[in-house]
C-alpha cells in the first residue's frame, strides 16, 4: 500500500468512527462540557489527599 | 558517598547541609559531560549559567534564606520549553523554531522554588513519536540498553533522569510522552490532569491533549515537582483553578481501603507475558498494603484513542503546517506524514470529535469512578524494543508499532485524567517494566500517594543503569 493510500485508509477509519458515534449526540452537547466534566469529576477539596489546600495566589 | 537517589532526598541534603547547590550542580554536569556524548539526552547544556545560578542558590543558603522545596536542586527541561537565552528547537533542525513572549510557566516556577536548570533536553521531532529517535539532535539512548529506545516524545527526559543526569525534568504528554519514556527508562512521570499545569511557553503539540509534568526518580519527587508547576495562570486560559492539593503532606495519607480497579478489557490484551506479570504482581502489592483491588469493565478506550488521534491530527497541523508547507524537507517521514494526515481532516468531524470527546469524560466519570478510586493498567504493551528494529520496513509500519506502544496511555490523554507510570521489574532482556496508576480528575494526590506507597514497599525505583 503506497503511503498515501495508507495515510487515507487510517483516516477513512477514523472518520468512520466519529460518524457512527455522533449520530447519538444531542444538541446540547458541545465541546466545553469537556473541562465541565474534569470540574465535576474532581473528589471533594481535600478528598484525595485529605489535605486539601485553597487554590495558589498566583 | 552523597546521596544523589533522588531529587527528595537531595534536596533534603542540601537543607541539612551535608550537600551544597554547586557541589550537586557540578554532580550532574560531570556525570553529563562524561556520559552524554553516547546518552544524547541533552540538546543544549547551560553548564555557565548553571553554575552561576548554584552559587548564587549557595550564598543564599548560607544566609538562611531559602527559595522553596527545589532550592539548589538541578533540573532539566524538555526543549519545547521557552527558558530565557536559550534557544528552542523542538527537536527540529530550526534552533529557535518556537519562540514565545513569556519564559515557559512551569519553568519558571521551579526556578522560583529553587530549582537550577541544567539545559534543553532531547526529544522527538515536533513532540511527534512514541520511541524516542531525532534524525536532527542524535537517538536518545536508554541507559538501561543502549539500542533500546527510550520511549517518547520525552526522551531526554527520561535518559536524563536515568542516567544521573539530572534529578529531575519536564516532560509533555500528548499521547503518552511523559509515561512512555518514564516506563521504557525505568523512572517516574505523572502526567496530570488536563489544566493542572500551565502550558503557556511550552510548544503546542495538540492544545485539546497537551499536558506538562514532572518526570523523576519517585512518586515523592514528583509531587515535589509538581507542588511548584500546579495551579491557574493568566498566560494559560486552560490552566485550571480547582484547588492545588498539599500534594507532599497527602503521601503519608493510609492507603488502606482506597478500591483499585483492574479492567477486564482492553489493557492487558496482546500483552507480552513479563508485563502483565509484573503489573499484576504490582497489584498484589497494593492488595498487600490494604488496597481493595476489584475487577471492572471500562467503557470502549479504542474509542478514545480513535476520538483522541483525530483531535490531535487536527490541531497539530493547525498549528505546525506552515513548517509543513514551507519547509517539508526539513522533516521526518514519520512527522511528515502525521501532518499530511491532518489537512484532510474536515472541521466538522473534528468538533463532533471534541462533542465526543466531553460525552465520554462524562460516561467515564459515572461508570467508573462510582466503582474504583484508582485503576492500575500497563504504560508499555511490551518492554521498550530496539530501537533500529521499531524503525525498520515502510511507513506503514512505523506508524502502526508507534499507535501500538502508545495505545495504553492515549486513552487518558482524551479523558484528561491523571496518570502516573511508574517502574514495576525488569524483563529478562533488561528493560524496565512499568506500572500506571490513573485516577479522577485533579485527584493528583491520591495517584502520587499510591505509588509512593509502592515504592516504599518495593525497591525497582532504586535500580540504576551501569555506566561505568
Amino acid at each position: 500500500m503506497s503511503e498515501n493510500k495508507f495515510q487515507q485508509a487510517e483516516l477513512a477509519a477514523l472518520l468512520g468512527v466519529i460518524e457512527r458515534l455522533a449520530g447519538e449526540l444531542s444538541l446540547a452537547e458541545e465541546p466545553a462540557r469537556f473541562t465541565a466534566a474534569l470540574e465535576e469529576g474532581a473528589p471533594a477539596a481535600g478528598g484525595g489527599g485529605a489535605a486539601g489546600s485553597p487554590g495558589p495566589s498566583r | 558517598m552523597p546521596d544523589f537517589s533522588s531529587l527528595a532526598a537531595t534536596a533534603a541534603a542540601i537543607r541539612q547541609g551535608k550537600l551544597s547547590p554547586v557541589e550537586v550542580t557540578r554532580h550532574c554536569l560531570d556525570r553529563i559531560a562524561r556520559l552524554d556524548g553516547r546518552l544524547r539526552a541533552f540538546i543544549t547544556v547551560d553548564a555557565d549559567r548553571a553554575l552561576v545560578a548554584a552559587r548564587r542558590l549557595e550564598e543564599e543558603a548560607g544566609r538562611g534564606q531559602w527559595r522553596g522545596a527545589l532550592h539548589g536542586v538541578p533540573l532539566g527541561f524538555k526543549d519545547l520549553c521557552v527558558i530565557r537565552g536559550l534557544p528552542t528547537s523542538c527537536g527540529t533542525r530550526t534552533a529557535d523554531y518556537f519562540t514565545a513572549e513569556h519564559e515557559c510557566t512551569a519553568v519558571s516556577r521551579l526556578l522560583a522554588a529553587g530549582a537550577v536548570c541544567l539545559g534543553k533536553l532531547n526529544m522527538t521531532e515536533l513532540a511527534m513519536g512514541a520511541l524516542g529517535d531525532n534524525p536532527h539532535h542524535g537517538d536518545a539512548r536508554n541507559p538501561w540498553a543502549v539500542e533500546r529506545c527510550t520511549g517518547g516524545s520525552s526522551s531526554g527526559s527520561g535518559v536524563a533522569v536515568a542516567a544521573g543526569l539530572a534529578l529531575g525534568a519536564i516532560g509533555t504528554d500528548t499521547g503518552g510522552s511523559i509515561r512512555l519514556p518514564a516506563a521504557a527508562c525505568g523512572i517516574t512521570g505523572l502526567k496530570p490532569t488536563y489544566g493542572r499545569v500551565s502550558r503557556a511557553g511550552a510548544m503546542a503539540l495538540s492544545w485539546s491533549n497537551d499536558h506538562l509534568g514532572p518526570m523523576a526518580r519517585t512518586a515523592h519527587d514528583c509531587a515535589l515537582m509538581l507542588q511548584a508547576m500546579a495551579g491557574p495562570d493568566p498566560l494559560d486560559a486552560t490552566a485550571s483553578a480547582h484547588p492545588v492539593d498539599d500534594y507532599v503532606t497527602a503521601l503519608d495519607v493510609p492507603v488502606r481501603g482506597l478500591r483499585v480497579g483492574v479492567p477486564r478489557n482492553f489493557f492487558f490484551q496482546g500483552l507480552d507475558v513479563e508485563m502483565e506479570a509484573a503489573v499484576r504482581r504490582a497489584v498484589a502489592v497494593l492488595a498487600t498494603l490494604g488496597a481493595r483491588v476489584e475487577e471492572l469493565r471500562l467503557p470502549d478506550p479504542q474509542v478514545l484513542n480513535d476520538i483522541t488521534g483525530l483531535v490531535s491530527r487536527s490541531e497539530s497541523t493547525a498549528i505546525h503546517g506552515g513548517l509543513l508547507r514551507e519547509r517539508p524537507h526539513e522533516l521526518g517521514p514519520f512527522t511528515r506524514a502525521r501532518l499530511e494526515l491532518g489537512l484532510s481532516v474536515p472541521a466538522h468531524d473534528y468538533l463532533q470529535a471534541l462533542r465526543l470527546r466531553a460525552r465520554l469524560a462524562r460516561t467515564f466519570t459515572r461508570e467508573v469512578w462510582s466503582e474504583v478510586d484508582v485503576l492500575a493498567v500497563p504504560v508499555i504493551p511490551e518492554p521498550a524494543p530496539p530501537l533500529r528494529a521499531a524503525l525498520e520496513g515502510p511507513l506503514e509500519a512505523i506508524v502502526e508499532r508507534q499507535g501500538r506502544f502508545s495505545r495504553l496511555t492515549r486513552p487518558f490523554n482524551g479523558l484528561g485524567l491523571p496518570a502516573l507510570s511508574l517502574p514495576c521489574g525488569f524483563s529478562t532482556a533488561g528493560p524496565p517494566l512499568a506500572l500506571q496508576l490513573v485516577g479522577r480528575p485533579f485527584d493528583e494526590a491520591t495517584v502520587l500517594r499510591l505509588g509512593h506507597a509502592y515504592q516504599r514497599a518495593t525497591d525497582w525505583h532504586t535500580r540504576e543503569p551501569d555506566l561505568a
